[in-house]
C-alpha cells in the first residue's frame, strides 16, 4: 500500500485543502453575515459596525489567504 | 535530416493541438459553476479564463515537468511514441468533448504515451509503481477529497449566511465566484500549459535539437500558452453545461464554496506534490457542493457516466495510442507518421460537423438540463 500512496503529503493535502477550502469559504460567509447586519434598519447602531469591522476582517483575511495560496504555490 | 525536421514539425503541431484541446475542454474546471449562476456572462467567462491560463503558463517558476517521467523508462521514448501518445490523447479528449463529459486530459495524455510506449518498446518500459502512485491512486483520492472539502464548505456556508436575504446573499457570492474561479483558471494555467511545454521539450531533445540540460525555449512556451488560451476562449460549452447544468443545480453560495474547494485542493496538491487532475478536482468540488446542500440534488446518472469515463480514460488513450504507433510503424518513417496524423485530422473533423448538428454554445449553455446534453430547442426534431 504504502509504495502507492503518499501518505504523508496525502495527510497535509488535506489538511491545507479543508484549511484554505473550508475555512476561507467561512470566512467569507461570516463576513457577509456581519455586513448584512449593517443593513438601513440598524446602520448607524452598534451591532452594524461591529458586524462592518467583521466584514472586513473577514474579506481582508480571504484575499490574504488567496494569494498565500498563489505564492506558495508558485514559488514551489 | 529534412525528413527529421518534417517529423519534428508534426509533433510539435500535434502537441499545440493537443494543448489548443486541453484548453477547451478545461473551460468547464474553473468557469462551469460561475457560468451557470450567471456571476459571469458565457463570454465574458471564458474570456476571463483564457486570460488567466495565458498568464498562469508564464507563471510557474519551475521548468516544466516531463509528463512521462516515471511512468515510462525514458530510454524508451522516440519521436514516434510521442507523437503517438499525442494522438491518443487528442483523439480521446475530443470524443470525450463530443459527449460533454468532463475527462482529465492529462489522464488521456499518460494513457496514450503509455499505450504507444507499451506497444513500441515493451512492458518492462512502462514503470506500474510509477503509474499506480502518480496516477491512478491520485485519480480516486482527488475527487473524494475535493468533494469532501466542497460539502463541509457548503454546509457552512448556508448554515452562516441563513439570516442574509437572499437577493444579497446570492449576489455578494457571486462576486465572490469571480474571485475563486480566476484562481482555479490561474493553477490551470501553470499546470496544464507545463504539460505542453514538457511534452514538446522532450521532442526537441529526442531529436538533438537542443541538449538535454536545456531549459524550455521561449517560443514553446509563448507557443503553448497562446494554445491553451485559444482553446479555452473557444470554450466547450458542452463540458461546461454538463458540469454547470447537468451534475446539479447550482446557487451561487454552492458554486463559491465549490470552487474555493478546487482552488485551495490544487494550490495544496501542487504545492505537496500530490499530482492531482484539475479535472477530477473540480468535479469532485461540484459534485460535493450538491451533496452539501440537499442530497437529492445530484444527478447520480450523470455522475456515474462521468466516472465510468474517468476510469476508461487511460485503457481508451493507450489503446489508441497502441494504434497510432503501429500504424505509423507498419507504413513506416514520415510518411507513416504523415498518414496517422491525416487520419487523426479527419477524426477531429468528422467529430466537429458532428456536434455542428446539436450545437451547445455560449447562448444555450444555461437551458434547463433535460436528461442529454442536447439543449431542449434544438430537440424538437
Amino acid at each position: 500500500m504504502n509504495q502507492y500512496v503518499d501518505i504523508d503529503s496525502l495527510w497535509k493535502v488535506l489538511v491545507a485543502g479543508l484549511a484554505g477550502g473550508v475555512g476561507l469559504v467561512a470566512l467569507f460567509a461570516v463576513g457577509l453575515a456581519g455586513l448584512s447586519t449593517r443593513m438601513p434598519s440598524n446602520a448607524a447602531s452598534r451591532a452594524g459596525a461591529a458586524g462592518l469591522a467583521v466584514a472586513v476582517v473577514c474579506f481582508t483575511l480571504v484575499v490574504a489567504g488567496a494569494a498565500l495560496g498563489l505564492y506558495v504555490m508558485l514559488k514551489k | 535530416m529534412d525528413a527529421s525536421t518534417l517529423l519534428l514539425g508534426v509533433v510539435v503541431i500535434t502537441a499545440l493541438a493537443f494543448d489548443f484541446t486541453n484548453g477547451f475542454h478545461d473551460t468547464a474546471n474553473a468557469m462551469a459553476t460561475s457560468i451557470a449562476t450567471r456571476a459571469l456572462r458565457p463570454r465574458v467567462a471564458v474570456a476571463l479564463s483564457a486570460v488567466l491560463n495565458f498568464v498562469g503558463a508564464f507563471l510557474s517558476l519551475k521548468v516544466a515537468a516531463t509528463i512521462a517521467s516515471g511512468i515510462v523508462e525514458s530510454g524508451a521514448i522516440t519521436l514516434t511514441v510521442v507523437f503517438a501518445g499525442l494522438v491518443g490523447g487528442l483523439a480521446w479528449n475530443l470524443l470525450t468533448w463530443y459527449f460533454g463529459i468532463p475527462s482529465s486530459s492529462s489522464h488521456a495524455l499518460i494513457g496514450g504515451v503509455v499505450g504507444a510506449t507499451l506497444i513500441a518498446a515493451g512492458s518492462g518500459a512502462v514503470k506500474v509503481d510509477g503509474l499506480m502512485s502518480k496516477v491512478i491512486v491520485p485519480a480516486f483520492l482527488s475527487p473524494v477529497f475535493a468533494a469532501l472539502v466542497a460539502i463541509v464548505g457548503t454546509f457552512l456556508v448556508y448554515r452562516i449566511t441563513h439570516n442574509v436575504p437572499k437577493s444579497t446573499r446570492s449576489r455578494a457570492f457571486r462576486l465572490g465566484q469571480i474571485g475563486s474561479a480566476s484562481l482555479v483558471s490561474l493553477a490551470h494555467g501553470t499546470n496544464d500549459a507545463q504539460k505542453t511545454m514538457g511534452v514538446i521539450t522532450l521532442a526537441l531533445i529526442a531529436n538533438h535539437t537542443i541538449s538535454p540540460g536545456a531549459g524550455t525555449p521561449f517560443w514553446v512556451i509563448v507557443a503553448c500558452a497562446l494554445c491553451i488560451s485559444l482553446g479555452t476562449y473557444i470554450g466547450g460549452w458542452r463540458v461546461i453545461r454538463t458540469l454547470g447544468k447537468g451534475l446539479t443545480e447550482i446557487e451561487s453560495p454552492q458554486g463559491f464554496a465549490a470552487e474555493g474547494s478546487s482552488a485551495a485542493v490544487i494550490l495544496a496538491a501542487t504545492h505537496f506534490g500530490f499530482p492531482l487532475s484539475t479535472t477530477h478536482v473540480c468535479s469532485g468540488s461540484i459534485m460535493g457542493a450538491g451533496i452539501g446542500k440537499r442530497l437529492a440534488e445530484v444527478r447520480w446518472g450523470v455522475a456515474g457516466r462521468m466516472v465510468t469515463a474517468w476510469l476508461v480514460t487511460i485503457p481508451a488513450a493507450a489503446l489508441v495510442g497502441a494504434g497510432a504507433w503501429k500504424g505509423a510503424d507498419a507504413i513506416g518513417g514520415t510518411g507513416g507518421v504523415a498518414v496517422v496524423f491525416c487520419a487523426a485530422l479527419l477524426f477531429a473533423g468528422s467529430l466537429y460537423l458532428a456536434a455542428r448538428r446539436i450545437p451547445v454554445t455560449h447562448a444555450n449553455v444555461n437551458e434547463e438540463w433535460t436528461g442529454t446534453l442536447a439543449p431542449r430547442k434544438e430537440r424538437v426534431a
